[in-house]
C-alpha cells in the first residue's frame, strides 16, 4: 500500500477533527462572542426589562388643613380590583364572579359580566379606589372558590378623602384616579403635596412571582408636605352657608365671596356656590342641572353638556371669573381724588342727574339727580356724575396710575390656579386708549373687567392703610412630623395711598353702610365700611345683573375684608345693596363674633339693643315675674306651683324689650306649642307684634334701623310647631333701588 | 465468601483489555460531567420548584443517580476488549430499526402529539430510539468498514449472488441504505434534527471509510444547497419545523411563541457578559428560558459563568474530541479506531450544534448538550460510549509520560 493510502485514515481523521472544531465549535464560539459580548448590553437590557418589575411606592399625598389644623383633604390607602378573564373557564364562573363583584362594588352586573367575557385579556380593571371593607369582602369570596385566586386580583391604590365634601371644594380642587391634583390647591401645590414617590425594583420570574430578595432594591418614598391653609373652617362655613342661601333666595346663577385678613392679605374664606362634592367631582352636584342632563337623549349632546356642567361647577369663580366691578370701583376713584388732593370729603357738588363727556351723556342711577351734596354723600348715594367729575379732575395719566397701582392691570398672584389675566384693551383700557369717555365710565367701574380677588385686594388696601397685599391661601407647609418647613410671609406689593387718605376713606365707606346704599350690610356694634355695586352684564344682555358688596370691618381698625357677589339675581331685587348687602351683614356679624371682636355700640344702638332674660328657675313665681316684667318682658305662667321649674326662653337669651317669657312651675309639664306664623314681608314692629301675639319671640338680624325695613327670611318655617316662647331669628333688609 | 463468589464468576481474562486507560481523556470526561451536573442543578432548581411541588432537587437527584450508574457503566465498559462489541453490532442495529418503527405507533406524551420521538417504559425511563440508532449505526459501520477497509480502498471485486461488483460499490450502497432507512424512519417521527444528526454521522463514517472525497464534496454542496432552499422556502418542510426556520430568519417572529426560548437564551447570554452573574444567580432561569435544564442549558451556563466560563467549556469539548481522535489515530485496530472517531465526532457534533443553536447561529432544533442537558438515559449512554473510547485507549499506542 502506498504511503498516502496507509495514512489515509489518519489524514481523514485530522480533516474531520478540524472540520468539527473549526466549523462546528467555531460557529458556537462566534455566536457566543456575538451574543455575549458584542450585543451583550442590548440583550441584557431586554432581560432586565422583563425581569424587573418597577413598582412605585406611592408617597401618601400630603394632608390639607385649615388654619386651625382641621383636616380638609386627606389621602388613605385604597385598592384596585382587577380580573384576568382569560383564566375564567366556564359561563357559570363568569356569572358568579360578575354577580359578586357587581354587588360588592356597586357596579352594573352586565358591565362586569362583559368585562369577564373578554377572554383574550389577562388584566381588566373592575374598579379603582375601593375601600378596605369591600376589598376584604372580595378577598374572602376569592378564597372561598377554588381557582379564583388566579382570576381576581387586587392592587394598592390611594383615595383622597374630603371630610366635608362640598366644603371649599372650588378652592381645594380634587385629584384624579392617579392621585394627581386636577384643580384648585390640589393642582397648584401638586408637587408639594405629592412628594417623591419611592420605587421598589424587584426581579420577578416569568410567572410574575418575586424572585428572592437579593434582587430587590428599595428607594424610600418621601411623603409629600402638608398644607396649612389660611382658610378658617368656621369662617368658610359662615360664608358658604350665607352664599348658598343667597343663591337660592335670589334665584341667582352663582354666588361667590372672599373673606380676607386685612393686615396680611391671607384668605380666610373663599367660596363659590353652587360647587361640587370633592369626593365625587364628576357628579353634577346641582340637582336641577343633573335632572336636565339626564333628560338629554342624544348621547353626544349629553356628554358634551355633562362635561360643560362639570367644568362649570369646578370653576373657582372668585379667581377665574371677571366682571365689571361697578360702583365698588368708586372707592378707588375716591382714593385717587383724595390722595391727589383734587377733592375733599366735604366739597360740595351738584348732581343734576347726568354728566356730559364729549358727545356722551352719562346718567346717574337716580335720574332726577341728587341735587346739592358733599362728596361723602355722593359716595353714600353712589352718584355717578360726581365721580366722573373727580376722574376728569385727575386726568387720564393719574387716573390710570391709580388703576394700575390698585392692581387692576395685573394678576394678584394668589397661589391658586387659573387666575383670570387682565389683558390690555380687552379686559381694560390701556393708558393709550383711556380717552375721556372711557375714563368717565371707568370712574364708576364700568367698561372694564376685574376678578373678585382683584377687587377685594384693592379694597383691602384701603382697609390696610394704603398697603396693597398679595393674597394667599397657603399659610405654611408642614412635614409629616408636623414641623413647619415653610411659612408664607405676607407680601406687601406697594403703598398705593397714604394712611391719611385711607383713614378718610374708611370714614366715608362706613357712612355708605350706616346711611347709604350699603345699609343692609350694617351690623350694630361692628362698624362695617363698604361699597355696593350693581353692574349690568352688557356683554350678555340687558337686565342681567351682578350684585356685589365689598367692604371691611370694623371701620376704625379693620380686621377683615369681605366681598360678596351674587351673579344674576332674578328674584325681583337686583341691586348690590338689596342682594349682596344682607349677605355681607350676616357673614360679617358671624365672623366678628368668631374673632372675638368687641362690639362698640353707639348710644343710639344701645337704646335699641335687645335685653337678656334673667334667670327665673328656682325663684318664686312672684319674684321672677316681677324681675322679668321690670325689664319690659311679658310673662306667662303655666302651672299652679310656687317656684319656677323651667323657663322658655332660657336665661341669658336676648329678646326684644317687649319679648315673651314663659314660666313653668312643673318641670314635667307638657310644653305648650304654637304654630309659627309667616313673618316675611313684615316690618320689624309688625314682625315682633305678630310673634308675641302667637306666643313667640323674634331675634332681629340685619339692617333694622329704617322704617321701610322688611323681613326676608326666618329660621323656623312658617306653619311648623314651636314651643311657646321660642326665639325665631328673623332677617331684615331694606330695599335699595340705586343700581349703582 | 465474597471473594469466592467473585472468583466463581470471574470473566474470561481473554475478553478483558489490558493496559492503562488514557488519563487526559478521562479527566476531560469527568470535568465535563462534574460541571455539567452542577450547571444542570443550577439551571433546573427554579423550574423544579414550580413544577415538582417545591422540590428544587427533583431533576438533580435523578441526574446524579444516572451519572453514578453511568460512571460505573463507563468503567465496566472500558474493562473489556472493544472487539467483543462487534458481536452486538448487527443485533443492536436490528433492535434500533425495530424501535424506530415501534416508536411511530406509541402515543406521544401529552403536549407533543405531533412528535413520535419517545418510548416510555412506565416507572423506569423514557428514551429516544433515535439515540440508540446513532450508536447502532456508528457501531455497525465501524465494524463493517473495519472488515472491508482494504476492499473499499482498493479495486477488489466481490461476488454478491449473481452480481460481481467492486467491494467499494457494494459497501457504499449498503451504507447508504443503512443510513438512509434510519434517516427516513427518524424523519417520520417528525424529528428533523435527529435525521440530520444520523445523516451527518453516517456521512462521517463513510468519510473515514475512504470513499472518493469527491462524493463528499458533492454531498456537502448538496447539503448546503438544500439548506439554502429550505431557508428560502420553509413551506416545503413538515409543519412543525417551518416556524423554526421562519423564526430564525425573522428575529421578530412570534416573540411570545416560537422565538420565546431563543430570545430568552440570548437575554441570558447577554446578561452574563464576560464574567457572568455568578453560579446560581441566573435570573433568566426563573422560568424565562423554557426548560432551562434541557436543550438551552448552555444559555444559563453563559449567564452564570459568563463568556469566559462558556469558552472554558467549549475548550473542554474541543479537547475531549481531540483526545478521542488522538486515541483513535493511535489505535491499530480499524474497528476500534473507527468506533472511537465516530463516538468522538458524535459528541463534538452535538455539542457544537447545540451551542450554535443556543446562540442563534442555527435555527432552534432539539439537540441536547452532552454531559449538561437533563436526561438520565442519554447521560448513561453517553458515559457508556465514553467507556468504550477509554477501553480503546488501553490498547492504543500512546506514549505516556
Amino acid at each position: 500500500m502506498p504511503k498516502a493510502k496507509r495514512n489515509q485514515l489518519k489524514n481523514r481523521a485530522i480533516i474531520a477533527l478540524l472540520f468539527t472544531c473549526i466549523l462546528g465549535f467555531g460557529a458556537g464560539a462566534y455566536g457566543l462572542v456575538n451574543v455575549g459580548l458584542i450585543n451583550g448590553e442590548k440583550y441584557k437590557l431586554k432581560a432586565e426589562s422583563q425581569q424587573l418589575s418597577d413598582t412605585t411606592v406611592t408617597a401618601l399625598r400630603g394632608t390639607i388643613y385649615d388654619a386651625n389644623m382641621n383636616v380638609l383633604a386627606q389621602s388613605a390607602d385604597a385598592w384596585k380590583i382587577w380580573i384576568n378573564p382569560s383564566k375564567i373557564s366556564s359561563d357559570e364562573d363568569r356569572q358568579t364572579i360578575a354577580q359578586e363583584l357587581s354587588t360588592v362594588l356597586e357596579l352594573d352586573y352586565d358591565t362586569v359580566l362583559e368585562k369577564c367575557s373578554r377572554s383574550d385579556y389577562a388584566y381588566v380593571l373592575i374598579k379603582s379606589q375601593v375601600d378596605y371593607d369591600s376589598k376584604t369582602q372580595i378577598i374572602e369570596f376569592r378564597q372561598s372558590h377554588k381557582g379564583y385566586n388566579q382570576i381576581i386580583g387586587t392592587e394598592e391604590d390611594v383615595k383622597r378623602y374630603y371630610p366635608y365634601g362640598k366644603f371649599a371644594s372650588s378652592v381645594l380642587g380634587f385629584t384624579g384616579s392617579d392621585d394627581v391634583g386636577l384643580s384648585g390647591l390640589e393642582y397648584f401645590y401638586n408637587d408639594t403635596l405629592t412628594g417623591t414617590q419611592g420605587r421598589l425594583v424587584t426581579a420577578k420570574n416569568a410567572k410574575q412571582i418575586k424572585m428572592s430578595s437579593d434582587y430587590s432594591a428599595y428607594y424610600e418614598a418621601e411623603t409629600g408636605l402638608n398644607l396649612q391653609l389660611t382658610i378658617d373652617q368656621v369662617i368658610q362655613y359662615y360664608l358658604d352657608t350665607a352664599l348658598e342661601e343667597a343663591v337660592t333666595l335670589n334665584n341667582a346663577n352663582y354666588g361667590y365671596g372672599i373673606i380676607m385678613d386685612v393686615e396680611t392679605g391671607a384668605i380666610l374664606a373663599m367660596s363659590t356656590k353652587p360647587d361640587f362634592d370633592a369626593n365625587d367631582p364628576y357628579k353634577v352636584a346641582d340637582e336641577v342641572k343633573a335632572t336636565e342632563l339626564e333628560a338629554i337623549e342624544d348621547p353626544d349632546e349629553k356628554s358634551k353638556a355633562t362635561s360643560e356642567a362639570r367644568y362649570s361647577q369646578w370653576r373657582n369663580r372668585s379667581i377665574c371669573d371677571s366682571y365689571e366691578p361697578g360702583s365698588v370701583y368708586k372707592c378707588i376713584t375716591a382714593a385717587a381724588g383724595l390722595e391727589e388732593g383734587v377733592v375733599t370729603p366735604d366739597e360740595m357738588f351738584n348732581c343734576t342727574g347726568s354728566y356730559e363727556v364729549l358727545d356722551r351723556t352719562f346718567h346717574c342711577s337716580h335720574r332726577a339727580g341728587h341735587g346739592v351734596e358733599d362728596f361723602t354723600t355722593s359716595m353714600m348715594n353712589s352718584c355717578n356724575p360726581i365721580f366722573i367729575e373727580v376722574a376728569q379732575r385727575l386726568g387720564a395719566d393719574t387716573f390710570y396710575k391709580y388703576f394700575e397701582a390698585f392692581g387692576f392691570a395685573e394678576k394678584t398672584g394668589i397661589d391658586l390656579p387659573a387666575e383670570s389675566t387682565p389683558v390690555a384693551d380687552v379686559t381694560y383700557h390701556s393708558r393709550k386708549r383711556l380717552n375721556a369717555v372711557a375714563m368717565a365710565s371707568s370712574s364708576f367701574g364700568q367698561t372694564f373687567q376685574a376678578s373678585p380677588i382683584q377687587i377685594i385686594t384693592a379694597i383691602n388696601a384701603i382697609a390696610n392703610d394704603g398697603k396693597l397685599m398679595q393674597p394667599y391661601v397657603v399659610g405654611s407647609m408642614l412635614d409629616s412630623e408636623g414641623n413647619k418647613v415653610f411659612e408664607t410671609k405676607p407680601i406687601q406689593k406697594r403703598q398705593v395711598i397714604s394712611k391719611e387718605t385711607a383713614d378718610i376713606l374708611k370714614v366715608m365707606m362706613e357712612k355708605v353702610v350706616s346711611g347709604g346704599t350699603a345699609k343692609n350690610a350694617y351690623v350694630p356694634g361692628y362698624r362695617v365700611a363698604g361699597k355696593t355695586g350693581t353692574s349690568q352684564k352688557l356683554t350678555i344682555g340687558e337686565n342681567i345683573y351682578i350684585a356685589s358688596f365689598c367692604g371691611f370691618a370694623p371701620a376704625d381698625n379693620p380686621r377683615i375684608s369681605a366681598l360678596i357677589v351674587v351673579d344674576e339675581p332674578k328674584n325681583g331685587s337686583i341691586t348690590g345693596g338689596s342682594v349682596a348687602g344682607p349677605v355681607a351683614a350676616e357673614v360679617i356679624t358671624n365672623v366678628m363674633k368668631y374673632l372675638n371682636v368687641e362690639p362698640q355700640y353707639t348710644d343710639d344702638e344701645l337704646a335699641k339693643l335687645d335685653v337678656k332674660t334673667a334667670k327665673a328657675v328656682g325663684k318664686t313665681v312672684a319674684e321672677a315675674k316681677k324681675e322679668l316684667e321690670s325689664t319690659g318682658f311679658t310673662v306667662k305662667v303655666i302651672g299652679n306651683g310656687d317656684t319656677v321649674a323651667k323657663q322658655v326662653p332660657a336665661a341669658g337669651q336676648t329678646l326684644p324689650k317687649n319679648g315673651l317669657v314663659v314660666l313653668y312651675t312643673d318641670k314635667d309639664a307638657e310644653p305648650q306649642t304654637v304654630i309659627v306664623p309667616d313673618l316675611t314681608g313684615l316690618t320689624v314692629a309688625e314682625a315682633n307684634n305678630t310673634a308675641i301675639a302667637c306666643g313667640l319671640n323674634i331675634r332681629r338680624v340685619g339692617y333694622t334701623s329704617a322704617a321701610n325695613v322688611t323681613a326676608y327670611k326666618q329660621n323656623v318655617d312658617s306653619g311648623s310647631d314651636a314651643q311657646m316662647g321660642t326665639v325665631i331669628t328673623v332677617s331684615f333688609r331694606t330695599e335699595i333701588n340705586e343700581e349703582d | 465468601m465474597a471473594t469466592n463468589v467473585k472468583k466463581k464468576r470471574r470473566i474470561n481474562p481473554a475478553l478483558l483489555a489490558h493496559g492503562g486507560m488514557d488519563i487526559p481523556f478521562l479527566c476531560f470526561v469527568l470535568a465535563l460531567l462534574t460541571i455539567g451536573l452542577i450547571m444542570m442543578f443550577s439551571a433546573s432548581y427554579t423550574y423544579c420548584y414550580y413544577n415538582y411541588g417545591g422540590d428544587s432537587l427533583y431533576y438533580f437527584k435523578r441526574q446524579f443517580f444516572f451519572a453514578i450508574v453511568g460512571i460505573i457503566a463507563m468503567f465496566v465498559a472500558s474493562k473489556f476488549k472493544v472487539e467483543i462489541y462487534k458481536v452486538a453490532a448487527t443485533p443492536l442495529l436490528a433492535v434500533s430499526y425495530l424501535l424506530l418503527v415501534v416508536v411511530l405507533f406509541v402515543s406521544p406524551p401529552p403536549g407533543f402529539e405531533e412528535f413520535h420521538r419517545w418510548i416510555t417504559i412506565p416507572g423506569i425511563t423514557t428514551f429516544q430510539p433515535s439515540e440508540i440508532a446513532k450508536l447502532a449505526i456508528i457501531l455497525y459501520l465501524a465494524m463493517h468498514i473495519g472488515e472491508h477497509y482494504k476492499g473499499i480502498n482498493s479495486n477488489e471485486i466481490m461476488q454478491v449472488r449473481n452480481f460481481r461488483m467492486p467491494v467499494r460499490t457494494y459497501c457504499f450502497l449498503l451504507y447508504v441504505a443503512i443510513v438512509g432507512v434510519a434517516c427516513v424512519l427518524v424523519y417520520l417521527e417528525n424529528h428533523v434534527s435527529g435525521t440530520l444528526l444520523i445523516f451527518a454521522l453516517g456521512l462521517m463514517m463513510m468519510w473515514f471509510a475512504g470513499f472518493d472525497y469527491r462524493i463528499f464534496v458533492i454531498g456537502i454542496v448538496l447539503v448546503v444547497a438544500a439548506a439554502v432552499i429550505v431557508v428560502l422556502n420553509p413551506d416545503i418542510l413538515p409543519a412543525h419545523a417551518q416556524p423554526r426556520i421562519l423564526a430564525w430568519v425573522d428575529k421578530d417572529y412570534d416573540p411570545r411563541g416560537v422565538r420565546w426560548q431563543t430570545n430568552n437564551a440570548l437575554y441570558a447570554i447577554g446578561s452574563g457578559g464576560l464574567f457572568g452573574v455568578g453560579l446560581g444567580n441566573s435570573k433568566q432561569k426563573q422560568l424565562y428560558v423554557s426548560e432551562p435544564q434541557n436543550d438551552f442549558i448552555f444559555s444559563i451556563v453563559c449567564e452564570e459563568l459568563g463568556v469566559i466560563g462558556a469558552a472554558v467549556i467549549i475548550i473542554l469539548f474541543v479537547l475531549l474530541v481531540w483526545r478521542g481522535f488522538y486515541i483513535a489515530i493511535h489505535t491499530k485496530d480499524k474497528f476500534a479506531s473507527l468506533l472511537a472517531m465516530g463516538l468522538s465526532f458524535q459528541v463534538g457534533l452535538q455539542a457544537s450544534l447545540n451551542i450554535a443553536v443556543v446562540t442563534d447561529v442555527l435555527p432552534n432544533t432539539g439537540i441536547s448538550l452532552p454531559f449538561f442537558s437533563y436526561g438520565g438515559t442519554s447521560l448513561m449512554m453517553l458515559l457508556f460510549e465514553m467507556g468504550l473510547i477509554l477501553g480503546i485507549s488501553r490498547t492504543a499506542n500512546i506514549k505516556r509520560s
